[in-house]
């Protein structure tokens, strides 16, 4: 595959006739600024990185552009015209605002072409749906954008990467003048990555403007001409990325100075295995095995779908393998539940904390007390201890909130996942399994996040980190073994790391190659 | 964020009057409907009339409040009407069994006792297929609902049957001049509240609600917590109708409860409890139960004819939720 999206090349700064300028933006919430007088130009063709915190006011600025909340001060012009204040979302689409945003906003049960033409369905002459017409543009579209995908297939049996296609092609099937995606590559493989990066840059040559929006500041650098940076309501600077390195994006947006570190190898001791998995297998998982040791921090890197989270809700109770099985401390374990798991003293952050990891509509004490609950006795909750433990939570892991008493519905990503791991914490969980665990959470706290992974192991907790971002493996996985379909591929110490040879392993060029699974 | 701590501690009035207004809307409604009510008949405020509506609305209250435990749970019962007769039947045929003396051969307490048991063994039965036949719960309490309302039409052919010389304490009696029933489901919600807010079952039904895989994956028995709250509302049918017995002396197979179900659904969600589960407070629905009795006492002494009841019901339903959805959003 060749490297795709090549070095941008032009543009010092907007043109004097941008595609789009934002203007003196500001917009407050229940009197919190959220913007500050924010300037914002990207011009014909240019794609346009945005980076910031959770909360710098990325999307609020996006939401605005594309009409969903009206600015409190400042103006919108698009292509030199004046925006009224007030407009909606769908005056802003027929002026040629289109944004993808970061969860998917596509109707499961309806085709792929229902779905790209939804409320601008071709009607024949007998006033019907003229379903022929409407498939053969949604083939047109999509077959532009290099996809080969059944129009008529519904949308729930796509896979993820695909249902984006379907989103950029509906985005492209308006007369879009300037495409904004919200944090796009968050549920894509690397391969599926480069084929967006390539679109991206098609769609930058026909003249269409592209606001970038990423949390992977390497992307960025690899797709945009310039990029933004936005920190608590300002922006902070406007740059052509040729001039910054993703370290110099990380620093403006914290603020601060931030280290790159690597891990070194495990040094604890070798023969102290606390968990030994043996044999995996099931419809996916075919033999899988690996041992982690007391204190370790183990990573698990591969492709989405390679079987990684599959294998943890195997040895969580949550999924019944064909054959398999588990040790504890040397002792063979039954796992039929979450419950069994939890005796065990396993904790499990799962990948998608809304779904799976948290109550989102009750507060930060409730969510994290469930498993401690489950594992004494008694009827009654204990006020007092169950208040003790919260607070001795919420300052361990300095989670921000306002109380015990705040719902996690209103913490931020990085906070919301603090929240998920003191579940596990306060159980007292020996082997912590996180999956994905700095998915949807920005840079400060995910630099928060693993230093307590860290603590974590220092203090003897066996740790696995199930990651499809592999500079988060390098930097705090001891060792790593590397899954594809399926299969352990590859087994790597943190001194013989590289993201290439990990990728090696990942893809089907590797596979089939070394067998490393001890 | 910091801007709006600065702001609450800045006017503390305010504040309160705001967590007030967030947590106990529904009494400061309730209080305004008291005093229009008042105004507008000064007859309603006579202790006498006031007891009244709360007498009336104990026993669909009752059911309610088993009802929001499942409703917070995330699922609903549809068969509390026809359970309640059925067992308001165990109850009375039970009562009526006499020997050549005339005597009863079942002691009171225990036909009582197994009133209890069989309303709380058609909640477990709702559970049971819920959970085990992964089905939803609409249609699986409907069925069993119309099986429940069937056996009762069999075993009392149709007809309404008579308790014999049934006490009529619990339905009729006063505790300081207080209905009985209404004391019965003060106890009974003050129960449940202490039962959700402080218990760790109620921190679960919450979760299970909320989130249900989150709450399997924290190791949560989502099936045996959702089986125990039908088994709640089952129970609390089969209370309901004890005092309905003890009220009627009777239970008419083929409409006894009828409707009750729908009623309590509606005091559950004109107190604020949301249907989509997660979300409920037991006093919101006490509260709920008694906004439906005064609306039905009002039409009375506002001479309004009666055959408009249910559009009344209807109004104050559409703009109990249309209250609910416009402070949340």
């Amino acid at each position: 595959m060749t490297p795709s999206a090549t070095a941008p090349q032009r543009l010092k700064e907007a043109g004097p006739d941008p595609t789009l300028r934002m203007r003196g933006i500001s917009k407050s919430f229940y009197g919190v600024e959220v913007l500050h007088r924010v300037d914002f130009a990207v011009d014909r063709g240019e794609v346009m990185g945005m980076c910031g915190e959770n909360g710098a006011g990325k999307s609020t600025l996006m939401k605005i552009l594309s009409g969903i909340h009206p600015q409190d001060a400042g103006e919108v012009v698009l292509k030199g015209q004046v925006v009224p204040q007030g407009a909606t979302p769908r005056q802003m689409q027929r002026l040629g605002v289109s944004m993808i945003h970061q969860e998917l906003n596509l109707l499961n049960e309806l085709t792929v072409a229902q779905n790209i033409f939804l409320c601008r369905e071709p009607v024949s002459a007998s006033g019907l749906i003229d379903f022929r017409k409407m498939n053969e543009d949604a083939a047109r579209l999509l077959g532009k954008l290099g996809e080969k995908i059944d129009p008529r297939r519904k949308v729930r049996d796509l896979k993820i990467a695909q249902k984006q296609m379907v989103e950029i092609a509906k985005a492209t099937s308006f007369n879009v003048e300037i495409l904004v995606m919200d944090e796009p590559t968050s549920v894509l493989t690397e391969r599926e990555t480069r084929i967006l990066f390539d679109l991206i840059a098609n769609l930058s040559a026909q003249g269409i403007a592209v606001v970038y929006i990423s949390h992977r500041l390497k992307e960025i650098g690899d797709v945009c001409h310039r990029v933004t940076v936005l920190r608590d309501g300002y922006l902070v600077a406007t740059k052509e990325v040729a001039e910054v390195t993703p370290k110099d994006l990380a620093t403006l947006m914290v603020g601060r100075e931030v280290k790159d570190t690597r891990a070194a190898d495990f040094a604890g001791d070798p023969d102290q295995v606390v968990l030994d998995v043996r044999d995996v297998a099931d419809d996916l998982l075919r033999g899988v095995g690996f041992k982690l040791r007391k204190g370790e921090i183990l990573g698990f890197a591969g492709l989405v779908g390679a079987g990684r989270t599959e294998l943890m809700e195997v040895i969580f109770g949550i999924r019944k393998p064909r054959t398999g099985s588990v040790l504890i401390d040397g002792k063979p374990v039954v796992i039929r539940n979450a419950m069994d798991a939890i005796r065990a003293d396993l904790g499990f952050v799962t990948e998608d904390r809304k779904e799976t990891g948290l109550v989102l509509c009750r507060d930060i004490t409730e969510n994290a007390n469930y498993v401690t609950w489950q594992k004494t006795p008694g009827l009654f909750k204990g006020r007092r201890t169950t208040a003790a433990n919260t607070r001795r939570m919420i300052e361990r892991l300095g989670i921000r909130c306002t109380g015990a008493g705040q719902n996690v519905s209103n913490l931020s990503g990085g906070n919301q996942q603090k929240v998920a791991l003191s579940k596990w914490l306060l159980s007292g969980a020996k082997i912590l399994v996180l999956d994905e665990p700095t998915r949807g959470v920005d840079v400060g706290a995910r630099q928060e996040l693993y230093r307590i992974i860290r603590e974590l192991a220092a203090e003897g907790v066996a740790i696995v980190v199930v990651s499809s971002d592999l500079p988060e493996i390098l930097s705090i996985c001891e060792r790593v073994i590397v899954m594809h379909e399926g299969r352990v591929t590859g087994e790597l110490t943190a001194s013989q790391m590289t993201e290439t040879k990990i990728m090696y392993c990942a893809t089907d060029v590797g596979a089939g190659g070394e067998h490393g699974g001890s | 964020m910091e801007a709006l701590e600065a702001e609450q501690v800045s006017n503390p009035i305010v504040d309160l009057a705001k967590t007030v207004w967030r947590d106990y809307s529904i009494l400061v409604v309730f209080c305004a409907i008291v005093l229009v009510c008042g105004l507008a008949a000064p007859r309603f405020l006579n202790p006498g009339n006031l007891l009244i509506i709360l007498l009336n609305a104990s026993i669909v209250g009752t059911i309610a409040l088993g009802m929001t435990i499942v409703i917070i749970a995330g699922g609903i019962d549809l068969s509390c009407g026809p359970v309640l007769a059925t067992s308001g039947a165990v109850l009375i045929l039970l009562q009526r069994m006499v020997n050549a003396d005339g005597a009863s051969t079942v002691p009171l307490p225990v036909a009582i006792v197994a009133c209890l048991v069989v309303g709380a063994a058609f909640g477990y039965l709702n559970g049971l297929i819920i959970t085990r036949a992964r089905l939803p719960p609409f249609i699986v309490t409907l069925a069993v609902g119309y099986i429940a309302r069937g056996l009762t039409m069999y075993s009392c052919r149709g007809a309404t049957i008579m308790g014999n010389n049934f006490p009529g304490i619990l339905g009729n009696g006063r505790l300081f001049e207080i209905p009985i029933p209404f004391v019965i489901m003060l106890a009974l919600a003050i129960a449940f509240h202490i039962l959700l807010t402080r218990t760790k079952f109620g921190s679960y039904v919450f979760a299970v609600g909320g989130n249900e895989n989150a709450a399997r994956y924290s190791g949560i028995k989502v099936d045996r917590i959702r089986i125990l709250t039908y088994m709640l509302v089952g129970l609390c049918t089969a209370i309901s109708a004890v005092i309905e017995v003890s009220r009627m002396a009777a239970v008419a197979a083929a409409s006894s409860g009828s409707l009750y179900e729908f009623e309590a659904i509606t005091a559950v969600v004109v107190g604020g409890t949301s249907l989509a589960g997660g979300r409920g407070r037991v006093i919101g629905t006490v509260v709920g139960a008694i906004i439906l009795g005064i609306v039905l006492n009002m039409m009375i002494m506002l001479n309004i004819s009666p055959y408009l009841v249910l559009t009344v019901k209807g109004g104050v339903i559409l703009l109990a939720v249309l209250l609910q959805s416009r402070e949340r959003s």
